[in-house]
């Protein structure tokens, strides 16, 4: 049995944010695929969002580059104009059916 | 032993993923939205170890506030009773799409584990010039290098509000009876 170096394995590397991010990522993936309410498909999207902006800051810091927490600033504006219109689509769906299923928005028009 | 900044990166790690998985299982919206809450606020901790202090509090009160509250506003304007035919039908149809999820997740640990990048950064690279200098060399980068994509961002946020209140004010607005 090796002895193990716990200094060294206790270090935060880059790989472990990233593996953070992928798992947070599909997390998201997961619930757009497999929800049917909209507003909780919007909240995984949200969250697809966040774990890119959790890559962007990682590399920023690691890279010693600010660039990456300029791009985080304008991903979070996008998203939250994103949940504007969202959930505009999802108050125009609910006043006419009564519920947000997505199956709902192929009767939108107008 | 584990230090400080691994233990605590650990624990932050388990509370993101585990309010990520609640915002897809919980089954009642408003927990959904609380669980996204939880995992907000904990990423907005993460930046902070991260040193980026500005992107930490505009994370804390962009998405943990008003974003947030947006999205709990709606709910409650909805007032859902049955928590009818949420999740999509089909043992298989469901079975596949975690499969595919998880093989995304595999291929892009996959390429993590043997990309040259992640390896060579084991440690902070330290850039004297703009270490330490936070919000003020990230204002300077903003109002210079990328003001072109910051007007235009302006641009976007005019655009989409006037679209979200064509969209939402059809047809009576919020309160329409029929």
């Amino acid at each position: 049995m090796p002895e193990i170096d716990f200094t060294q394995a206790a270090t935060i590397t880059l790989n472990h944010y990233l593996s953070l991010s992928t798992g947070l990522f599909c997390l998201g993936m997961l619930g757009v695929l497999l929800r049917r309410n909209v507003i909780v498909m919007l909240m995984s999207i949200e969250i697809m969002l966040n774990a890119v902006n959790l890559t962007f800051v990682a590399f920023a810091h690691y890279r010693g580059d600010i660039s990456g927490n300029i791009l985080v600033f304008f991903v979070m504006t996008v998203a939250a104009a994103e949940a504007g219109v969202g959930l505009a689509l999802a108050v125009a769906i609910f006043k006419r059916f009564k519920d947000v299923n997505i199956k709902l928005f192929e009767q939108l028009k107008g | 032993m584990m230090d400080m900044p691994s233990f605590l990166f650990y624990i932050m790690t388990f509370v993101i993923l585990a309010a990520a998985s609640s915002v897809v299982l919980l089954r009642n919206p408003i927990h959904s939205a609380l669980a996204l809450a939880i995992t907000m606020i904990t990423l907005g901790f993460m930046y902070f170890g991260l040193e980026a202090y500005f992107i930490a509090g505009v994370q804390l009160i962009v998405y943990a506030g008003a974003v947030m509250v947006m999205f709990v506003m709606v709910l409650m304007l909805f007032d859902l009773k049955k928590e009818v035919g949420q999740v999509t039908k089909g043992t298989i149809g469901a079975l596949m799409k975690v499969l595919c999820g998880m093989a995304l997740s595999g291929i892009i640990t996959w390429a993590i584990r043997y990309s040259s990048i992640s390896t060579e950064l084991k440690k902070p690279l330290q850039n004297p010039a703009e270490q330490m200098a936070g919000v003020k060399i990230l204002a300077v980068q903003l109002f210079t290098k990328y003001v072109f994509a910051f007007e235009l961002l302006g641009a976007l946020l005019l655009i989409i509000a006037v679209g979200v209140v064509a969209v939402a004010r059809s047809r009576g607005g919020t309160h329409a009876r029929d």
